[in-house]
């Protein structure tokens, strides 16, 4: 058969490695992993953490404002689950799409609950005479993480 | 900044740009979300385009092999952990062989055809 430009699709050919060998290579990689996490080689963690409908990169020692309501008082300890990335200097660990709770422990602390700034709601049509001003005043929360610990449980 | 000539001076005039001043501060903060979204796009396509891939094809392959980062995180990810990004522009590549091996199926011709070639004379 001829070829035309329709024989061979127009992403280059490529070609997986083996899977055997991929296997062996993810065991290795796996097993470095979880000597170092338990031998503790890592610096700072960072890990992202989806928590009051947004998601946030955090450290320790960080400070986190969300403009709702927690119903914890101040100086609550907190331990959020839904962590959906870890990494320090050498590794990553990467969630689909969440990790799990075993694997990492984020605490935070509840610090501050204030009201945020008057925020001014203003409409006004020009030549209409309509003008609605509303001062707006959010509910705030501040958490201060506190630290971010990894156990050497991985498969 | 603080309003520019006899705005700032006299009472009418006044009046008449501190309401404009809310009103196109009420419309912006609808607006900033959709700026701060196109930033983050923008800076994860740089990004990406680093590392050999385009951003349609990072983002896809990264939400079909199920992580659900969100634009700003991957944004930030770029800017300070650019070994994680790395990582992560990996894993997109890698989804993406194996989708494109997938669509190509067995590379057998279907049953029942046969193909010849036309000459115009």
């Amino acid at each position: 058969v001829a070829k035309t430009s329709l024989t061979s699709p127009p992403w280059p050919e490529v070609k997986l490695p083996d899977p055997v060998e991929e296997a062996k290579y993810h065991t290795e990689v796996v097993q470095k992993v979880n000597k170092m996490i338990a031998a503790g080689q890592y610096g700072r963690l960072f890990a992202v953490v989806h928590f009051a409908s947004k998601q946030w990169k955090i450290t320790s020692e960080d400070l986190i404002m969300m403009d709702n309501v927690l119903e914890a008082e101040c100086g609550d300890r907190i331990r959020m689950e839904k962590v959906l990335l870890v990494g320090a200097d050498d590794f990553t660990l990467i969630g689909r799409p969440l990790l799990g709770k075993d694997l990492v422990r984020v605490e935070a602390t509840v610090i501050e609950k204030t009201e945020s700034w008057p925020k001014i709601n203003m409409r006004f049509w020009k030549r209409h005479n309509y003008q609605r001003k509303k001062i707006i005043v959010n509910p705030q929360t501040i958490l201060r993480i506190n630290t971010i610990e990894i156990f050497p449980c991985l498969s | 900044q603080h309003f520019r000539g006899r705005k700032n001076r006299c009472y009418k005039l006044a009046v008449r740009s501190v309401q404009r001043a809310f009103v196109k501060s009420t419309k912006a903060r609808r607006e900033k979300k959709r700026i701060l979204r196109a930033l983050w796009i923008t800076r994860i396509e740089a990004a990406s385009l680093e590392h050999g891939l385009k951003y349609p094809a990072f983002i896809s392959n990264l939400l079909k092999s199920q992580v659900e980062l969100n634009r700003k995180v991957i944004a930030d990810l770029a800017i300070y952990e650019p070994k994680t990004f790395k990582s992560l522009a990996a894993l997109a590549q890698r989804r993406r062989q194996e989708g494109f091996l997938a669509a190509l199926g067995d590379g057998k011709e279907p049953e029942g055809i046969f193909s010849r070639i036309v000459h115009h004379y």
